[in-house]
C-alpha cells in the first residue's frame, strides 16, 4: 500500500482523535486542538479535515444516540483505522528523525 | 429566543448533502451552541451559530465541490430519461444538460466566451461615454423642461447658443408665455487676486435666478437676488466647489465675506454644489450687470439664453412662440434684427458640442459591426460544434427526444455562453472606461460636461444584457436550426462514415466568414481614416512652428485696464522684459494662440464691394505684434510687417493671410486695399501678405486670417509667445518673473509650451482615434481567427477525402491548392463586399471629418492586401497541415 502524507493540521487532527479514544467527535476534537497548540482552529476547517482524513482511510466514523442537547442529532465519533495509526507513526518517526540532535536548540525556552 | 439559526441550518443542509454527516455537523454546532446560551446570552449565541455556520458551509461546499467523486452521467441516460417529468424538471435538465455540453469543450466554450465579451464590452463602454457626454451629461433637476434660446442667420448652418443681444432678451423674458423662468451668462475670465497666488478663474456673468432656473439647490448660501443684476451692486460671487475647496480650504463661514476678483471686492453670497461646473467648466459666478443703455443693445449679441418651459409647455409651442416674438423684433427693429431667426433646443442639446455627437455614432457603429463580426465568428464555431454533434444529435431524434427539446437546448447553451460572456464583459467594461478617463486630457476635460458620470451603472448592464440576449439569438439561432433540421437517417449514416459535411451547412459558414472579412475591412478603413485624421492633427504641417515656443496667456481686467494706453504700455513692458531673456531668440504677443480652444471671428467688408450685413463673411480676428511672426515663423509672403511704425495717430494698417488675398482679390495685388471688419468701422489698409496658419483643421481649407498690431488696437486677452534656445519650459519662471514686473497682480492664466497646447486641442480626436484603432484590431484579429477556425475544421473534416486523394497520387501541392481555394474565395468575395462598403463608410467619414480626411484608394488597397494576407495564411496553415497526412493514416482515422 502506498504510504499516505499526513498534513501538520491532519496530524494533529489524527493525535486528537487517538487522546479522546472512544469519546472522538468533532467538538472536543477542536477543543483539544485549540488548547493543546493555542490556536485558533475553524470548524470548517475541521469537517473538511476529518473527511479527507475519512476519505484517505485515516480515520472510521460511527453514529452515537441522539441526544436532547443537540436537539435530536446524533454524534458522528471517529476512530483511528490501522492505516491512519501507520500513517501517524510514519509521520512522527519522520519529525523526530529530523529533530534529533537539535534538542538543545529546540527545548531551549 | 433560545434556538440556534434556522436560517444557518437550512443552508448547511444544502451544502452537507451526506445525511449522516449532516446529522453530525448540525449536532455539534446546536450542542456549542446551547453551552454558549448559557454563557454569553441567546442573541450573541445566536449571531455566533449562524456566522459558524455559514463559515462550515463556504469551508466544506468549496472542499466538496473540488473533489467530485463521481463523474457526472452521459448525455445518453439523460436522453433515455426525457419523455417522463413535470416542465420544471424537464428545463432543470436542459439547463443543466446545456452546461454540460458547454464545459465539455472548455476550450472552444473559452475562445467564445471571451469573444464575446470583448465585442459586449467594446459596445458597452462606447454606450456609457455617449451616454454620460451626449444623451444625458446634464443631471439637473428637471433638466427636460430646460432650452436653449438662440438666433441665427437663415444661412448659417451650425447652431451658436452665444447669440442673443440684451435687449432682445429682455422682450421675450417679459412677452413669453410658454417659458417661466430665464436666464443669461456671458463669458468672464475672473483674476482672483489678494491669495499668496493670483490665479485666473474660468467665470460666467449669470442673469440673476440663474442656479433657481437651472434647478441647482446651493449648499452653502443662496443665488443671486434680481435686484443685484444692477450695475454697483453686482459685487456678488458663488464660488464653484473645487475652487473653494482648494483655495479657501473648503471653510463654511466663507459665506458672507469678500474675495478679491479683477481688484475689486466680491461679497461670497454661495458655494455651488460638487460637480457643478455649468456653463463650461464655470467656477465663480456673478451677477450679469448691465445699465439701462446695455439693457437696450440689440447690435452685440453674445448672451447664451436658457430658459424653462412653463407647466405643460412644449418645446413646439415655445419654438412657436419665440419665432413670433422675433418675427415682430425682426419688423420693429429691421437695422439690427433683419437677419435673425429664432431656434429653441434642448438644454443638452443646444449645450452640445456640434461635431461630438456624430463622432459618437461612428463609433457606436463601429462597436455594433465588432458585435457582429464576434456573432458571426461564434455562429460558425457553433456549427463547426454543431457537425461534430449531428451524429449526438440523430441518435437522440432517434431516440425520441423531440424537436423543440433539441432547438431549446441548443438555444440554451447559447444563452449559457452569453450570460457567462455578460458577466466577464463588466470588469472589461469597466477597465474600458478606467482607460477613456485616463486618456483624455485634463484641459479638454472641462470642455467636456458629463465627464463625471462615467461608470459602470444600471442601464448599461441592462443595456449590455439587452445586446447579449440579441447576440444570442444571432449566433445560437442559426447552430439550433440546422440541427434540428437534420434527417436523421443520413446524419447516422454520414456519422458512420464521414465525407464531407452537408453542402449547406458549408455554405452557411462560407459566408459567414466572408461576412466577416468585409465587415473587418470596413472597420479597418474606417478608423484608418480617423486614425490618419488625428495624425494630421498632432503632426500635420500647420503653417507655423510649434517648436520650442512657450506661451503664456492672461486675460487684463476691465477695471485696470480699460483705457487702450495702459494695455499697451503693459504689452510693451512685458514684451522688453521677455527679450532681454537671453535664451529667448524672440518675443511676440497675440490676441488668440493658433489651434487654441478660443477664437476671434469678425465680419469683413472689402473696399468695393457692396455688401448687406448678412452677407459678409467671417475672418480669424487677431491682435498680434510684429515679433509673434518671428516666434512661430509664420512667413511674410509679400509688403511689410504691421509693426511700432503704426500708431494709434497713424492710418489703420493690417495684415492678412495669403488665402484671404487670393480670395477677395484673385489676381490682383493685394497690397494697399482696404477692408473694413464692421459695417460702421473704419477703413483698414493691407500692408502685407502672411503665409496661412491652421486654426482649425475642419475648417481650414476656407478659413481667412486678418492680424492687426496691438499698437493700433490692444486686446484684453493676451497670449504672450516666446521662442526659446532649448527647452521651453525651462524658461516658466523667467517669463512669470516678466508679467509680475509689468503688474504683480496680474496672474498668468496658462503658461505652457505651444507644442502641448496645440496637442490638447487635436486630443480629443486622437483618444477617439485610438479607441477606434483598438476596436477595428480586435475585428481584424476575430475575422482571421474566424476564416481560420473555418478552414481548420472543414479541412479535418476532408482528412479521408485527402488521403484518399494523395492515395491515388495527388502531390501535396496539389492537396494545399485544393483546400487553399476555399479560403481564397472567401477572401476574395469579402474582400470586394468589404471594398464597397469602406467607400460608403469614407463618404461618410469625409462629411465629419471634412477638411482632415480624403478616402484614400491605396489605402484601402494596402488594407485588402494585409487583410487578404492574413486571411490567406489562416487558410494555409490547416491545408499545410492536410497535405503531411500520412494518407494510410487518413483512411484508417474515421
Amino acid at each position: 500500500m502506498a504510504p499516505i502524507y499526513l498534513g501538520e493540521f491532519e496530524y494533529a487532527v489524527l493525535l486528537a482523535a487517538l487522546h479522546l479514544e472512544q469519546a472522538a467527535y468533532a467538538v472536543p476534537i477542536r477543543e483539544l486542538i485549540e488548547s493543546r497548540t493555542g490556536r485558533p482552529v475553524a470548524r470548517g476547517a475541521l469537517y473538511t479535515a476529518l473527511d479527507r482524513l475519512e476519505g484517505k482511510g485515516c480515520l472510521r466514523s460511527r453514529m452515537g444516540d441522539p441526544t436532547d442537547e443537540r436537539g435530536g442529532k446524533a454524534r458522528r465519533y471517529f476512530t483511528v483505522s490501522a492505516a491512519g495509526l501507520k500513517a501517524l507513526k510514519a509521520t512522527h518517526g519522520a519529525l523526530a528523525n529530523m529533530t534529533r540532535g537539535l534538542e538543545t536548540i529546540l527545548e531551549q525556552s | 429566543m433560545t434556538s440556534p439559526s434556522r436560517f444557518a441550518e437550512r443552508v448547511l443542509t444544502l451544502v452537507v448533502r451526506d445525511p449522516e454527516w449532516r446529522d453530525g455537523v448540525l449536532g455539534d454546532l446546536r450542542e456549542e451552541h446551547a453551552r454558549l446560551v448559557g454563557r454569553v446570552g441567546p442573541g450573541r449565541a445566536r449571531r455566533w451559530h449562524q456566522r459558524q455556520a455559514l463559515g462550515i458551509a463556504v469551508r466544506y461546499g468549496t472542499h466538496r465541490l473540488l473533489r467530485r467523486r463521481t463523474p457526472p452521467p452521459r448525455w445518453l441516460a439523460v436522453a433515455a430519461q426525457e419523455p417522463d417529468g413535470t416542465w420544471t424538471a424537464g428545463l432543470t435538465r436542459d439547463v443543466r444538460y446545456a452546461w454540460r455540453s458547454v464545459t465539455h469543450r472548455p476550450g472552444l466554450s473559452a475562445v467564445i466566451v471571451i469573444t464575446l465579451a470583448l465585442a459586449l464590452s467594446a459596445n458597452s463602454t462606447i454606450f456609457s461615454l455617449m451616454d454620460a457626454l451626449v444623451l444625458r451629461p446634464y443631471r439637473f433637476e428637471g433638466v427636460e423642461h430646460l432650452v436653449i434660446v438662440a438666433t441665427r442667420a437663415p444661412t448659417q448652418s451650425f447652431l451658436d447658443p452665444q447669440s442673443v443681444s440684451p435687449a432682445d432678451f429682455r422682450e421675450w423674458q417679459e412677452q413669453s408665455a410658454t417659458i417661466e423662468r430665464w436666464a443669461a451668462y456671458d463669458w468672464w475670465s475672473a483674476n482672483l487676486s489678494g491669495v499668496d497666488i493670483p490665479e485666473q478663474v474660468p467665470g460666467f456673468r449669470v442673469s440673476p435666478g440663474f442656479f433657481t432656473t437651472l434647478g441647482v439647490a446651493l449648499p452653502l448660501g443662496r443665488d443671486f437676488h434680481s435686484d443685484e443684476g444692477q450695475p454697483g451692486r453686482h459685487r456678488r460671487a458663488v464660488l464653484g466647489h473645487d475652487l473653494w475647496v482648494r483655495r479657501f480650504g473648503a471653510r463654511a463661514d466663507i459665506v458672507g465675506t469678500t474675495v478679491r476678483l479683477d481688484g475689486e471686492p466680491y461679497e461670497v453670497v454661495g458655494i455651488a454644489p460638487a460637480g457643478f461646473q455649468t456653463p463650461l467648466g464655470a467656477q465663480v459666478w456673478s451677477p450679469l450687470a448691465l445699465d439701462a443703455k446695455g439693457w437696450a443693445d440689440r447690435r452685440v449679441n453674445d448672451l447664451t439664453v436658457i430658459g424653462r418651459l412653463a407647466d405643460g409647455a412644449t418645446l413646439e409651442q415655445a419654438q412657436l412662440e419665440l419665432s413670433t416674438l422675433i418675427d415682430r423684433q425682426r419688423q420693429d427693429h429691421p437695422e439690427t434684427n433683419a437677419n435673425r431667426m429664432a431656434e429653441v433646443q434642448t438644454f443638452t442639446k443646444g449645450m452640445a458640442d456640434p461635431g461630438a455627437a456624430g463622432f459618437m455614432i461612428v463609433w457606436q457603429a463601429a462597436a455594433g459591426l465588432l458585435l457582429l463580426i464576434a456573432c458571426a465568428n461564434i455562429a460558425n464555431l457553433l456549427l463547426a460544434r454543431g457537425s461534430e454533434r449531428a451524429q449526438e444529435y440523430a441518435v437522440r431524434l432517434a431516440l425520441g427526444a423531440s424537436r423543440h427539446r433539441l432547438f431549446g437546448q441548443t438555444l440554451l447553451e447559447g444563452l449559457i455562453l452569453s450570460l457567462l460572456a455578460t458577466a466577464l464583459s463588466v470588469p472589461l467594461t469597466a477597465a474600458g472606461l478606467g482607460l477613456s478617463r485616463t486618456a483624455i486630457p485634463a484641459p479638454l476635460l472641462r470642455f467636456v460636461p458629463g465627464w463625471e458620470f462615467l461608470s459602470v451603472d444600471l442601464r448599461l448592464m441592462l443595456m449590455t444584457a439587452v445586446l447579449a440576449a440579441a447576440a444570442t439569438l444571432v449566433f445560437a439561432l442559426i447552430p439550433a436550426l440546422q440541427a434540428t433540421h437534420a434527417h436523421v437517417a443520413d446524419s447516422l449514416r454520414q456519422g458512420a462514415r464521414s465525407v464531407t459535411s452537408s453542402r449547406g451547412r458549408r455554405w452557411m459558414r462560407s459566408a459567414l466568414a466572408t461576412a466577416q472579412v468585409a465587415l473587418a475591412l470596413a472597420l479597418l478603413f474606417g478608423s484608418g481614416l480617423v486614425l490618419s485624421a488625428a495624425h494630421r492633427a498632432t503632426n500635420g504641417a500647420m503653417g507655423f512652428d510649434k517648436q520650442d515656443v512657450l506661451v503664456a496667456q492672461l486675460v487684463l481686467p476691465d477695471r485696470n485696464y480699460s483705457d487702450p494706453t495702459t494695455r499697451r504700455q503693459f504689452i510693451t513692458k512685458v514684451l522688453d522684459r521677455m527679450q532681454q531673456i537671453p535664451a529667448v531668440t524672440a518675443a511676440g504677443v497675440t490676441s488668440h494662440i493658433p489651434a487654441g480652444f478660443s477664437n476671434h471671428r469678425r465680419q469683413f467688408w472689402p473696399e468695393g464691394q457692396d455688401l448687406r450685413e448678412s452677407e459678409a463673411l467671417y475672418a480669424d480676428y487677431r491682435r498680434v505684434s510684429s515679433g509673434y511672426f518671428t516666434a512661430l515663423k509664420i512667413p511674410l509672403l509679400q509688403g511689410r510687417w504691421a509693426d511700432d511704425r503704426d500708431q494709434p495717430t497713424t492710418p489703420a494698417v493690417a495684415v492678412v493671410s495669403q488665402r484671404l488675398a487670393d480670395d477677395y482679390w484673385p489676381g490682383q495685388d493685394p497690397l494697399g486695399r482696404r477692408f473694413k471688419v464692421a459695417a460702421d468701422g473704419e477703413w483698414i489698409t493691407v500692408v502685407g501678405i502672411a503665409g496661412n496658419i491652421v486654426h482649425n483643421w475642419f475648417t481650414h481649407r476656407r478659413d481667412h486670417t486678418v492680424y492687426r498690431p496691438v499698437t493700433q488696437e490692444a486686446s484684453y486677452d493676451l497670449a504672450f509667445v516666446v521662442k526659446t534656445v532649448g527647452e521651453p519650459s525651462a524658461l516658466a519662471s523667467d517669463l512669470r518673473q516678466a508679467v509680475a514686473a509689468a503688474d504683480p497682480d496680474e496672474p498668468i492664466a496658462s503658461l505652457a509650451p505651444l507644442e502641448v497646447l496645440v496637442d490638447e486641442r487635436a486630443g480629443g480626436l486622437a483618444f477617439i482615434a485610438n479607441a477606434l484603432g483598438v476596436v477595428a484590431l480586435i475585428a481584424l484579429v476575430l475575422s482571421v481567427m474566424g476564416i481560420y477556425s473555418l478552414m481548420a475544421f472543414v479541412t479535418a473534416q476532408r482528412t479521408q477525402e485527402i488521403g484518399v486523394r494523395m492515395a491515388l497520387g495527388a502531390g501535396r501541392w496539389q492537396v494545399i491548392r485544393l483546400t487553399t481555394a476555399h479560403a481564397l474565395r472567401i477572401t476574395v468575395a469579402g474582400s470586394l463586399i468589404g471594398a464597397a462598403l469602406s467607400f460608403v463608410i469614407g463618404q461618410m467619414m469625409q462629411s465629419i471629418l471634412s477638411g482632415l480626411v480624403a478616402s484614400n484608394l491605396w489605402q484601402l488597397a494596402g488594407l485588402v492586401v494585409v487583410l487578404a494576407a492574413a486571411a490567406l495564411a489562416a487558410g494555409y496553415l490547416p491545408a499545410r497541415r492536410a497535405a503531411r497526412i500520412d494518407p494510410i493514416n487518413a483512411l484508417r482515422e474515421t
